[in-house]
């Protein structure tokens, strides 16, 4: 075992122990459980910090992978996004007394790295010649930190979802009084996305600038681009209804649930039809 | 030590003692209990319990007799018919129940462990504690948050206005910087006006069809008062609606909550009705961001809490027994 996996298993181990005692907050509401989430989370993050730096030591012995990021293969994107996804919910809701959340957004940074550890090689490569490129540190980077803030912006609305139904019911129950109030919940799955629409538009944009400059053009017909415009306009509706036509609720957490599902589809689905941009062309 | 506790709580069916001994200053109590040469003793006053605690060694045991006629003549009036007495062990585990909300009418209820500490505080400062009242009092109000916070003695609200408030909470945050509307004047509006206010609410509107009536509410309340037939206004620009007219039909139709929904931008709103007949159609509560609550709804998550409490007074009580075990031995 080289150190990296052996940081990267203790980084996926520590992440699902935090995700347990997440649940395990939410359903005793003992602050021990909380304070053992935290913790296990910013080991787990410091790990996997590490982790990532090995990677990028090990994919820089190429000298024409030099000063490029390891974000092509699916070890490497997931690698980043479970590491942008935790550190975010650790920054963000962490911090602000809503460690509760992190039983709705933890699974999804455990997961993600389950995935790159179990499934993905994490051998390096070197890149391919036209990726080669400065805008690749870039491009892809932002758009999976956008994927990132997105996945913790789901994870804010299942809490909401399951929060206006308890109201709704007239029945409320512990849950009720354990997660935050419905407008905090609204307010930071707003900010979230509101915060990460424009990462994902710039990211987008400098795919096609990058497109245009190596390849002469904008435009490439290539089936993850169409998705991820998808989802750019399922966000881009959400921004809309929720600041310009001011509808909150429940409505705009479908939408913001409906582009996370696009974020999955663009980053998992997209994958069995692109070309350009598939994961497949590195090691597996 | 002995330790000796006579009760008068709502217990007892009769109050005639317990009313006589109410009117009396705890402060008078304790000059009388020290001139009659009594060392240590705390009284507990509260609207439905007087206590008394005095504790001793073997050689100034407090006696029974001597307290209450002291406590009769303080009084003006007999108190050894109503009376609970206990001594030693089981004075202590009274004491620790009460700190823990067992006996009181409500279950679990937090204000007696304030009401003790401050009957504590008292005796303390008139010099009628101590090393035997000072840890006993100090273990007492240790149980009381222990029961509490390891059982569910003391979860759930257990009053229609307490569990509007957690409501609102849970649809809001703190309640500061929020603005309520009542809707009618009566007795219920003021009241649910008084929980608002002493929950912090940052702005309070009053409409009522007679607008003197409505009036003078808003003004008891240092709230603003609204001409009845712009209440639609007010609608939009209020958080929490409690609605208590006379009315004899709906006035919150579901077409004047939506357009007050839309003219909020979505933000959230919480009525209350507890008109009857009622004041808020029931459909409105399908609109997304408006959620109704009828004063049955409040009053069956009341009734569903008090039973979760219930089912939580064997677990508190094994608190208290061992407790008072451990302080025994």
């Amino acid at each position: 075992m080289t150190a990296q996996s052996v940081l990267i298993w203790g980084a996926f181990s520590l992440y699902t122990a935090a995700t347990f005692a997440a649940f395990g907050y939410l359903f005793t509401k003992d602050h021990r459980a909380s304070r053992a989430m935290l913790t296990l989370l910013g080991i787990g993050l410091l790990l996997h910090a590490a982790a990532f730096a090995a990677h990028v030591a090990a994919f820089w012995a190429y000298p024409e992978n030099r000063f490029f990021l390891p974000l092509t293969s699916f070890f490497g994107a997931l690698s980043y996004m479970s590491l942008a996804l935790a550190a975010a919910f650790f920054v963000v809701e962490g911090r602000n007394r809503l460690g509760i959340l992190g039983a709705f957004v933890l699974p999804f940074a455990a997961g993600a790295l389950g995935l790159a550890v179990i499934f993905a090689n994490p051998e390096s490569a070197p890149l391919a010649e036209p990726l080669r490129s400065y805008w690749l540190n870039f491009h892809p980077m932002l758009l999976m930190t956008a994927y990132a803030a997105f996945a913790n912006a789901a994870g804010v609305s299942i809490a909401l979802l399951i929060q206006e139904r308890q109201i709704k019911s007239r029945k409320p129950n512990e849950l009720c009084y354990r997660l935050p109030p419905l407008d905090e919940l609204d307010a930071l799955n707003g900010k979230i996305i509101a915060w990460a629409y424009p990462v994902l538009l710039i990211g987008l944009a400098m795919g096609f600038v990058w497109s245009y400059i190596d390849w002469g053009t904008f435009w490439t017909n290539d089936p993850k681009i169409k998705v991820a415009l998808v989802t750019a306009a399922i966000y881009g509706w959400f921004v809309e209804q929720r600041y310009v036509a001011g509808r909150r609720g429940r409505r705009a957490v479908y939408v913001s649930l409906l582009g996370f599902a696009s974020v999955l589809f663009t980053f998992f689905g997209a994958e069995v039809l692109s070309g350009r941009h598939s994961y497949m062309v590195g090691p597996r | 030590m002995k330790l000796l506790s006579l009760s008068w709580s709502h217990r007892s069916t009769a109050s005639t003692a317990r009313e006589a001994l109410a009117a009396v200053p705890v402060e008078r109590v304790l000059s009388e209990l020290r001139g009659r040469g009594f060392k240590e003793a705390v009284a507990v006053s509260t609207c439905n319990r007087f206590e008394l605690y005095a504790a001793g060694g073997e050689s100034d045991a407090p006696d029974a007799a001597g307290l209450l006629d002291a406590l009769a003549e303080l009084a003006g009036a007999p108190v050894e018919a109503e009376v609970e007495a206990r001594d030693g062990l089981d004075a202590s585990r009274h004491l620790f129940a009460v700190a823990s909300g067992l006996d009181s009418i409500v279950v679990g209820e937090s204000e007696i462990l304030g009401q003790l500490k401050t009957a504590y505080d008292v005796a303390k400062k008139a010099g009628m504690t101590g090393k035997r009242l000072n840890v006993l009092f100090q273990r007492a109000l240790y149980v009381g948050k222990k029961a509490r916070t390891e059982t569910g003695i003391a979860v759930g609200s257990s009053s229609v206005p307490s569990v509007a408030v957690q409501l609102a909470e849970s649809i809001f945050g703190a309640l500061q910087g929020k603005s309520a509307l009542i809707l009618g004047a009566g007795a219920m509006a003021e009241l649910a006006a008084k929980h608002l206010v002493a929950r912090g609410v940052g702005k309070l509107a009053v409409a009522n069809r007679t607008w003197e009536r409505g009036y003078a509410l808003a003004a008891r309340f240092s709230g603003e008062a609204v001409r009845w037939e712009s209440f639609p206004d007010a609608l939009s620009q209020a958080d929490v609606v409690i609605a208590s007219t006379g009315a004899p039909k709906a006035v919150l139709t579901r077409a004047v909550v939506e357009e007050a929904s839309r003219r909020r931008g979505g933000r959230s709103l919480f009525l209350i009705d507890i008109a009857m007949p009622r004041d808020v159609e029931e459909s409105v509560h399908k609109l997304d961001g408006v959620f109704l609550y009828r004063l049955e709804d409040l009053e069956s998550i009341v009734a569903k809490n008090l039973a979760s409490r219930a089912g939580a007074m064997a677990a508190a009580r094994a608190i208290v027994e061992e407790k008072a075990g451990e302080f025994e031995a």
